[in-house]
């Protein structure tokens, strides 16, 4: 099986490079001279230092730290690169060696090294990576001519509705889905050229592309492809230049910027929460993400986690308050050969005076409340004294409301604002502090393997008082009266 | 140059409070801004008036303007400009606060003079990195020690302390406390090693009440590395960084770096 995809894979890539070869249908230019000549045992020491515990001694992407990452650090010796301004199949110009050791791979482990290492370092460390090639490529073929990139058009609507329709037409979708979050029908069970498990980019999530999220470094990528993966260049089935930046700026329009808090504030409704998670007011409900990251403090620990964020929204009226979590995640696991996709909010059980519970599922002394949605079980609701120590507690009053729809999980969880027995309450003015858990199913995440936060805080906010306009009102006109007095009395002096 | 006493005062002012909205991470509550906002007007004004040359080129411009000899713009702008500040500043005051509750927090707590690790009890005052006695005779070996420190940095610190350990691991923003930036004076360029030895054996929940030990991400760390195992990552948490650890000067008894 891995063999076929590989071989399909290598074929597909031969067949890209060839067409490549013979009629280059994008304008390019001449690949930029190198400014800094290589000094190979200045790029070892270097690399030995910032780079060998990823990509290994030999550059064989199996470094000590190897094993702790995803994606995995990359493998030098085929000499397939990801982020080139050349055309599909071809090497990397110098200059985007330079550019990725940089600027670095977001969304991955690897960093911009221009914040660590001079730029001097780094065209020796650009060098340097190319000694691993061992097929001797970029001494017999390096690049000669890279893609040329014009100026961006204005963004339009027009340009963006365009690039809609080709999103559709040119089948984008099947693998980023039609809504970009990465949930299309192909998109599961891909693989790499080195063999190991791929996800399309969720279109979304823009902080998190690899070669950048400006509109001409969308342009870029899917003009000359990622080499080694199943993204190809679309030069061939999308000749016109115009339309490939229409594209850009569709993909473009999908991002949303990470709106990070320390507060989700719950804003006061008149009348019920809507049940619909897609319900106008749910929508109209300010947002706040919240950063996860792997859970690698308690056994077992979890390097390799999928997601990054995870996005809330809260209402309350006069009863109950209700808390809207909603995230990306283009498998929807219902428990069946892999775990079930799950999501948790965590809160103290008693107000806080003085010390909080441990972030992680609270302590001894400090038990939480924990409440989840679990795609298979559904409701669940845990009290916990420490990971070690969890026990299912009845759900009370607590419902939660579901819906997975392209790609994206939304879970309302309300309550009562009255706390009952072992329950926080909810008030208006006063904090909570909220913290978040997220499980891939797909991804093999279950019990302490999981993405988490640390603690927030959820705040039902308070109605402004009256008194708080009109303290403001009365002394901006108590200035402007002390003006008026001043100036009369300078005027009729002068 | 004494004409803009008063623009040069404003320029100030202005800069102290966009310095402090938005230079400072995470951003800090309204009541702190408006401490230190009435603390640099007090400044301001102080040293105005300290001379009275300097006040009166301070007051010459107010002065037009009340006077009506200004341009109609900056009559305008200053008459306009007084309330509304004035009344801004009341709102800052009386406005519901939606910062999150302020959390003051001890980042270097006095250590235990003893501490559980590994099932032993450690006295901190004695507790020396056994594997700097290498330093001096060998070289050599100290630096093979420091490279086995740093394989297990790279599998276990470098998600939360960074690549270069400047405390922006991939998993870095997650957590608040951020993780320690190590190239940072304020961290272990300041702190004994056997500070730091109890810092990584006994991780955030080993941290006492001041230091909000609930918070921190920082990992127990006897529970995964051995007692070598620790020094040797200590070893290259400093090596890596261009640090070196404080020490206590024997015979003298004080501190030296
Ligand atoms: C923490 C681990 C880590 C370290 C340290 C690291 N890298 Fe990487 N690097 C990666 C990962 C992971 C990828 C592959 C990401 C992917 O395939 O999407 C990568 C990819 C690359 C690529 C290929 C980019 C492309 O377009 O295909 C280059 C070149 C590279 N790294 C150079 C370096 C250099 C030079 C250093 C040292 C200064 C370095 N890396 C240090 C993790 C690391
Ligand atoms: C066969 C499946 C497939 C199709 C079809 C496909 N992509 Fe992709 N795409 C991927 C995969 C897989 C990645 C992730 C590559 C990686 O992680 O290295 C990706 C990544 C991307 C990225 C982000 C690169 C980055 O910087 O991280 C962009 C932009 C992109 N694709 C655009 C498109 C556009 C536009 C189309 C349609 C013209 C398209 N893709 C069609 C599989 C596909
Ligand atoms: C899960 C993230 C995480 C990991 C992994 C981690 N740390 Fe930390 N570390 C932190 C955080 C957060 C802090 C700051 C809060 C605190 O002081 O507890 C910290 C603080 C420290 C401090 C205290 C510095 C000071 O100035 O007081 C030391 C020393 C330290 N870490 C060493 C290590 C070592 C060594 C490792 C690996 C064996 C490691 N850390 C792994 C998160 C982490």
């Amino acid at each position: 099986m891995r063999n076929i995809e590989r071989l399909l894979l290598t074929a597909w890539l031969m067949a890209a490079s060839a067409f490549a070869a013979d009629a280059p249908k994008v304008k390019t230019e001449a690949v930029k001279a190198t400014p800094v000549a290589a000094d190979l045992d200045a790029g070892k020491k270097l690399y030995q230092r910032w780079c060998a515990q990823c990509h290994g001694d030999e550059g064989k992407g199996d470094g000590p730290a190897a094993d702790f990452v995803y994606p995995r650090p990359r493998n030098f010796t085929l000499a397939i690169f990801k982020v080139r301004t050349t055309p599909s199949g071809q090497l990397p110009t110098d200059h985007d060696l330079f550019n990725i050791i940089s600027k670095g791979l977001p969304g991955t482990s690897m960093p911009a090294w221009e914040k660590f290492i001079s730029e001097t370092d780094r065209w020796q460390l650009a060098h340097y990576v190319k000694t691993f090639d061992s097929l001797g490529l970029f001494k017999d073929e390096p690049a000669k001519e890279q893609v040329a990139i014009d100026a961006p058009p204005k963004l339009t609507d027009e340009l963006i509705a365009k690039g809609k329709t080709l999103y559709k037409e040119k089948k984008c979708w099947q693998c980023h889905g039609p809504l970009g979050r990465g949930d299309g029908p192909s998109a599961q069970g891909m693989k790499d050229e080195w063999g190991f498990p791929i996800r399309p980019v969720n279109f979304t999530k823009s902080w998190r592309f690899r070669g950048g999220d400006r509109i001409e470094d969308i342009y870029r990528t899917f003009t000359t492809g990622f080499n080694g993966t199943p993204m190809p260049s679309f030069v061939d089935s999308i000749p016109s230049a115009d339309d490939r930046w229409a594209l850009a700026a569709f993909v473009k329009s999908l991002a949303r910027p990470q709106k990070n808090a320390q507060v989700l504030k719950a804003a006061l409704v008149d009348g019920e929460i809507a049940a619909d998670p897609y319900a106008k007011q749910w929508e109209d409900a300010e947002f706040a993400d919240f950063p996860l990251a792997g859970q690698i403090i308690q056994e077992p620990r979890w390097f390799k986690p999928v997601h990054d964020v995870i996005t809330a929204r809260a209402l309350y009226n006069d009863k109950e308050i209700a808390i809207l979590l909603e995230w990306d995640d283009g498998t929807n696991n219902k428990g069946e050969g892999k775990p079930a996709d799950q999501v948790a909010l965590q809160l103290p059980t008693q107000p806080i005076a003085g010390e909080k519970p441990y972030f992680i599922l609270g302590d001894d002394k400090h038990p939480v409340d924990s409440w989840r949605w679990n795609a298979r079980d559904g409701l669940v609701r845990v009290a916990a004294a420490g990971s070690a120590k969890q026990a299912p507690r009845d759900a009370g009053s607590l419902v939660a409301q579901v819906s997975y729809r392209d790609g994206q999980y939304r879970v309302i969880l309300r309550r009562p604002l009255q706390g009952a027995a072992g329950e926080i309450g909810f008030e208006a003015g006063k904090f909570v502090p909220i913290a978040f858990q997220l499980w891939d199913g797909d991804n093999g995440e279950e019990g302490m393997k999981m993405s988490l936060s640390t603690w927030y805080s959820v705040l039902p906010l308070p109605a402004t008082p009256l008194s708080a306009y009109l303290w403001p009102f009365g002394i901006g006109l108590l200035a402007l009266g002390g003006e008026v007095w001043l100036l009369r009395r300078m005027r009729r002096k002068s | 140059m004494q004409r803009w006493t008063l623009h040069i005062a404003v320029a100030l002012w202005l800069s102290v409070l966009f310095g402090l909205k938005l230079g400072v991470r995470p951003p800090m509550p309204a009541s702190v801004l408006m401490i230190y906002m009435t603390l640099t007007t007090i400044g301001i004004l102080v040293f105005v008036a300290a001379n009275e040359e300097r006040f009166q080129a301070f007051l010459a411009p107010l002065k037009a303007v009340f006077a009506g000899r200004a341009p109609k713009a900056a009559q305008i702008a200053v008459l306009a400009g007084i309330p509304l500040l004035a009344g801004w500043g009341a709102w800052l005051r009386t406005a519901p606060s939606l910062d999150a509750p302020f959390e003051p927090r001890v980042v270097h707590p006095e250590p235990p003079t003893s501490f559980s690790s590994h099932g032993k009890r450690i006295d901190a005052a004695t507790l020396k990195n056994p594997l700097r006695a290498a330093q001096e005779k060998n070289p050599a070996e100290l630096e093979k020690l420091t490279q086995q420190g740093k394989t297990i940095y790279y599998q276990n610190c470098f998600f939360c302390h960074g690549d270069a350990l400047a405390g922006d691991g991939h998993f870095a923003n997650a957590f608040s406390p951020i993780p320690a930036n190590f190239r940072d004076v304020g961290t272990i360029s300041m702190l004994q090693e056997s500070f730091v030895y109890w810092r990584v054996a006994t991780g955030g929940p080993g941290l006492p009440k001041g230091a909000t030990p609930w918070l921190s991400a920082m990992p127990v760390w006897q529970n995964f590395l051995s007692e070598d195992e620790i020094w040797k990552a200590i070893l290259y948490i400093y090596a890596g960084s261009g640090s070196t650890p404080r020490t206590w000067d024997e015979e003298g008894g004080h501190e030296k770096h």
